[in-house]
Order: C-alpha cells, then structure tokens, then sequence
C-alpha cells in the first residue's frame, strides 16, 4: 500500500512536474508567439512607413515639378499680359500726339496722311487693349472709344482723298477726342507706374468687376474701371463708318402694316409653310429687340422624318415671317443649283415677294443658302436682300432669312443720273472683257445707299465688280468675285 | 490587421490622386490647335458654350459672336472676340478644344449664323440665367429668351 502510495505521489509528482513544466513551456510559447507577432507587426509597419515615405517623395517631386510647369505657364501668361499693356501705352502715347497734329495740318495730302496715322495707332490700341485679362464691361468704354476714333479717321481719310476737306465741326471733333486721349494717357501712366513697383497684379486685375470692390483703400492702385470712367459722357459720333453712333439705332424701313396678334402670326407662318406643312405650333417667346418686335415660334412639321423641328419668327408689325430654319439630315442630290433657283424665286413669288433676282450662293452640306436682290424700274437694290435655303435633295424651302429685305426696302426716287452708262464705263480702266450690268444700288457699311453703275471685268483669271456713282462718277467699290466649288461668293 | 487596412486606403487614395493629377497633366499637354477657318472656329465656340441647346440657340450664340465683331465695344474679328480674356466660360475652361461630335448640328449653326440669320436682331451679350454669377450682366435688358439663354443687347 505504502509502496503502492510512495508510487502514487511519485506519479502524481512527475504530473505536477509535467504540468508545470508544459505551463512554463505554453507561457514561454505565448511568450515567443506574443514577440514574434510583436516583430511581424512591428515589420509590417516599417514596409508601411516606407511605401508612404516613397510616395510623399514620388508626389512631392511630382507637385514640385507641376508647380514649377504652372509657375512658368504662369509667367508667360504674366509677360504676355506685359507686352500687350505696353504696347497699349505707347500706341496711346502715338493716338494722342497724331490726333493733336492732324489739327495742326495745312495740305489735304498731310491731313490724310496723319490721320492714317490716327487710324493704324489707335486700332493697334484697341487690339492690344482686348488681350488684356479684364473682366466684362470694366473696359467696354475704352474699347468703343479706340474703336469709333480709328474707325473715324479711316472714314476722314476717305473724305479727304475724295476731295472734302475737314470741317470745322470735325476739327471740334478732334480736338475734344485728343482730351480724351491725353487723359486715357494720363490714367495708363499712372498704372504703368503700379505695374512697374509690384503694385499691380494681373491676376487682381482680373477679379475686377466681377465682384463689387468691399472696400477701396487710398493705397489702391488705380485701375481700369477708373480711366473706364472717363468715357462715359464721351461726345456721340456721327460719321460715314460702320461703327459710328447711327449704326446701333437703325429703323426698319420695309417693315410696312398693321400689328398683329399671336394667333394671326400663327396663322401667317402657317399659310407661309403651306397648307398641311404644320403639325403642331407653339409660341416660345416675344422678342423685344426695339428694331423688328417678333413673336419666336417652334413648329412641329408633317415629314416622315421624326426629328421635324423647325423655327421661325413674325414680326409683330405686319406679321410677315422674318426668317425661318428647319434643319434636317438631306439626303442625295437630286437637283442641281440653277433648279434650286428657279424654286427658290417661285417660292418667293407665291410669297408676295416679286422682282426678286438670285444673285450669290453658298453650298454646304447638301443645302444651297441663295441671295435674291429687289429689282425695281431696272435697278437691282443689293439692301434688299433676302436669302432662302433650298435642299438639294428634294426641292424643299428648309430656310428664309429676310432681314435685309424689312431693314431697307423702301420707295427711292433717283431720278435719272447725271452720268450716262458709257460715261461711266470710261471711268473703268483696268482690267478685260469690261460689260455692264445696268444700274445697281449698293449698301455701304455706315447704312448709306449709293446709286452705282455696275461693271464686271476680269484681270488674270480673276473676275471682278467695279462700282461707278452714277452721279459723281466716283468708284464706290471694287469686289472680287469667287468662284468655288462651294459657291459664288463676293470679296 | 487594423493598422493594414488602413495603410491600403491611404494607398489607393494616394495613387487615385496621383493617377488623377497625371491624367489632368497629360491630357491638358495632349490637345494641339491646328489651323481652323472662321466657320470651324465659330462652331467650336458653339460646341463649347451651347451644345446642348436647341438649333435656334445654337445659331443665336454664333449670331451674337458676330455682333460683337460688329460692335465699337469688342474686337473686330471673329478670334479676337472668342479669345477675349474672360469673355466666354468654354474658352477659359477649354470646353472649346472639346472634338465636335460628326452628328452635331453647330457646324452647320455656325453657317447659317455667317450666313446672316440672327434670332437676336444684335444682342450682344447672353447668359444662362440659372448659372449666371456676374451681377453686372443682370443690368442688361433681357430682348429674349431662347432655349436656356437670356440675350440682351
């Protein structure tokens, strides 16, 4: 028994031993896994620091560069801004001392010759002007000032070579534009002078306008807006250029009878489109542009063809169809120019608009757009111009635009010219092949109508227009006629 | 494990961002402005500012391009008025470089608008009422509505 005991706790001993043996060896175990894990981790986060670390130093060197490229881009931008601003400043600097001479000058010849000056100076400004980052409208005074004077001078010089001298009232004229340019000049020195310290940043500049100013410290460098100021009671210009004064304010001459409801211009448009043509019809919106008032429409057309949109306007007095645009995909040609004429001058008769003449025309994308001239007691009126888009695939009116038409279309009475045709004819010298094409009266681009003889030559290949005045005998215009591919176009 | 997670986040979004910023890098160097006429000119500033308008918008947004060359108070060519500084958002954006799509009608937009049809009788300026920001522009007396524009002389 006692043996038996002895062995017993000799067995239960070596159990003891055995487990706290395995328990030293588990909580070495845990112990090693505990450090190993500790290490895994502990590696892991170094793989981790590194990679980020090579990343901030791939962007870094990555931001840099693209820093760098933006700074440089920028730079340029900057230099650019620079070059067009002194420029601006010098050609001002030659507007106002050629404007001040041209009143000092005592020859036709001299006076023509400075004002061209005038003119070449003062356009190169104003194109200098407009590559400058300034926001809309802080400039549109300057701009319009350097505009009407070039384009002043240019019709000055014009009046000169063609034997008027300058009046006095022009003289007046010139020297109240020369205030206005000493002042402008003053103004841009004064800037160039905040450019030269550092005062005066581009990318501030641009800002202007866009948002109100807050606050307008003393210390604040001049800018646009202020020498913008200084145009806003400029004198209103008059003169025989496309962009004087009289141009933005023109009446519509054909724009003859009675007003009309939305309801008549509805049906006016669709006994214009012919019976059937129209499936739907809505008004979009009025136009109140103050020239020709109209009602905007948008049709639904009874083609086969699902995408049969169309749009046209109605002028609110006398409701006639002021343009008209239906775009569509055109199939094959199956007529040829000279057919799309013919329709488009029957088309125009069905419409009330006889002693229409075709004279040019484009083609593009299976669509002829022709122009149609007035003819009136033999003489062709150019102003009265309407244009109608026929598709060369079927014959159909797809356009009509009569804008001209409604502008000018008026009663003239020219009387009979002072100059015969073979008068006229001996005034034409260069050139071949010389023939007459009858009396025309030709638009100008300040909205005067001249009464021309119009002859047509040709000088190497090239075939040409030459306009007489069929009172003075002068030459109004030479133009050159285009014969392409696309169309017969003038130049 | 949570600290890895992490790291793989950290890791995408860096190379997102980085695979951004080179494709911003490469396709601003990739465009390449060759030789275009007024018509192709015209109809990528019609592209690029009213793509998604009706006809009569399209041909209206040309119209009033051409009226500022007509006009004292912008430049006198058609490149000079689009490229103004500021003038127009497609052109500061670069929404004007964007390929014109074969069935798009803004070239043939841009030819009637050369052409001489004007929807706007001279407007000079337009702007689209929802994302307009300039309060300037507000002043102007709205001649009318086509598609999303406003147009104002």
């Amino acid at each position: 028994m006692t043996k038996n005991n002895n062995s017993y706790k000799k067995v239960r001993c070596a159990m003891e031993n055995n487990r706290i043996g395995e328990e030293i060896i588990n909580a070495e175990r845990r112990k090693y896994e505990k450090n190993r894990e500790e290490l895994e981790r502990s590696r892991a986060r170094n793989r981790t620091k590194n990679v980020i670390i090579a990343i901030l130093i791939a962007t870094t060197i990555f931001g840099a560069y693209q820093y760098n490229t933006a700074m440089k881009l920028r730079q340029q931008l900057n230099n650019a801004y620079n070059k067009a601003f002194y420029e601006l400043v010098d050609y001002i600097k030659n507007v106002e001392v050629t404007l001040l001479k041209a009143q000092m000058t005592s020859s036709p010849e001299m006076t023509a010759v400075v004002l061209s000056d005038v003119w070449r100076e003062s356009f190169c400004a104003a194109s200098n002007l407009t590559q400058l980052p300034i926001s809309m409208g802080v400039l549109s005074n300057t701009e319009k000032f350097l505009t009407q004077v070039a384009d002043l001078s240019k019709s000055m010089v014009k009046q000169v070579t063609y034997g008027r001298n300058i009046n006095d009232e022009q003289m007046k004229t010139l020297e109240d534009l020369h205030k206005l340019s000493v002042n402008l000049e003053k103004g841009l020195l004064e800037m160039q002078q905040d450019l030269n310290n550092g005062n005066l940043k581009w990318e501030n500049v641009a800002k202007e306008g866009q948002e109100e100013m807050k606050e307008v410290s003393e210390d604040m460098p001049k800018t646009f807006g202020n020498i913008n100021e200084q145009f806003e009671e400029m004198p209103t210009l008059i003169y025989d250029g496309p962009y004087s004064e009289h141009m933005q304010n023109r009446k519509a001459l054909g724009l003859t009878g009675d007003k009309v409801t939305e309801n008549q211009a509805m049906e006016n448009l669709k006994k214009f489109l012919g019976a059937g043509k129209v499936k739907s019809i809505t008004k979009l919106s009025n136009n109140n542009n103050g020239i020709i008032d109209t009602y905007n429409f948008k049709m639904e057309l009874a083609n086969k063809d699902k995408d049969s949109v169309a749009e046209a306007d109605v002028s609110v007095k006398g409701g006639h169809v002021v343009w008209y645009l239906y775009n569509r995909e055109v199939g094959e040609k199956t007529i040829d120019v000279k057919k799309a004429m013919e329709l488009g001058r029957k088309f125009l008769e069905e419409h009330n608009y006889p002693n229409m003449k075709e004279s040019y025309y484009m083609q593009n994308d299976g669509v002829a757009t022709i122009n149609y001239a007035y003819v009136g007691d033999g003489i062709t009126y150019y102003p009265d111009l309407i244009k109608v888009k026929v598709a060369l695939d079927n014959g159909e009116i797809v356009g009509f635009e009569a804008n001209g038409y409604l502008m000018n279309h008026t009663q003239r009475n020219y009387g009979t010219p002072k100059l015969t045709e073979a008068e006229a004819r001996e005034k034409v010298i260069r050139g071949e092949n010389i023939k007459s094409s009858g009396l025309v009266v030709i638009p100008t681009n300040y909205g005067k109508e001249i009464l021309c003889y119009e002859f047509t030559g040709k000088v190497d290949d090239k075939d040409f227009l030459v306009y007489i005045n069929a009172n003075t005998g002068a030459e109004e215009d030479v133009l050159i006629i285009i014969n392409s591919e696309e169309g017969i176009l003038t130049m | 494990m949570v600290s890895n997670i992490n790291t793989k986040k950290l890791l995408i979004m860096i190379l997102t961002v980085l695979a951004i910023s080179l494709s911003a890098f490469f396709s601003q160097v990739s465009f390449g402005a060759g030789q275009i006429s007024d018509v192709q000119l015209l109809a990528r500033a019609i592209n690029g500012e009213a793509r998604g308008e009706p006809y009569e918008g399209q041909v209206a947004v040309g119209a009033v391009i051409l009226n500022r060359v007509k006009s004292p108070n912008f430049p006198n060519t058609i490149a000079g008025v689009i490229y103004q500084p500021g003038a127009f958002t497609a052109v500061s954006d670069g929404q004007i470089n964007v390929p014109i799509d074969p069935k798009s009608t803004v070239v043939k937009a841009a030819q009637d608008a050369l052409n001489g049809w004007d929807p706007t009788y001279g407007c000079i300026y337009y702007w689209n009422p929802a994302t307009a920001t300039s309060k300037w522009i507000w002043s102007r007396k709205v001649v009318v509505k086509i598609g999303k524009h406003n147009f104002a002389k």
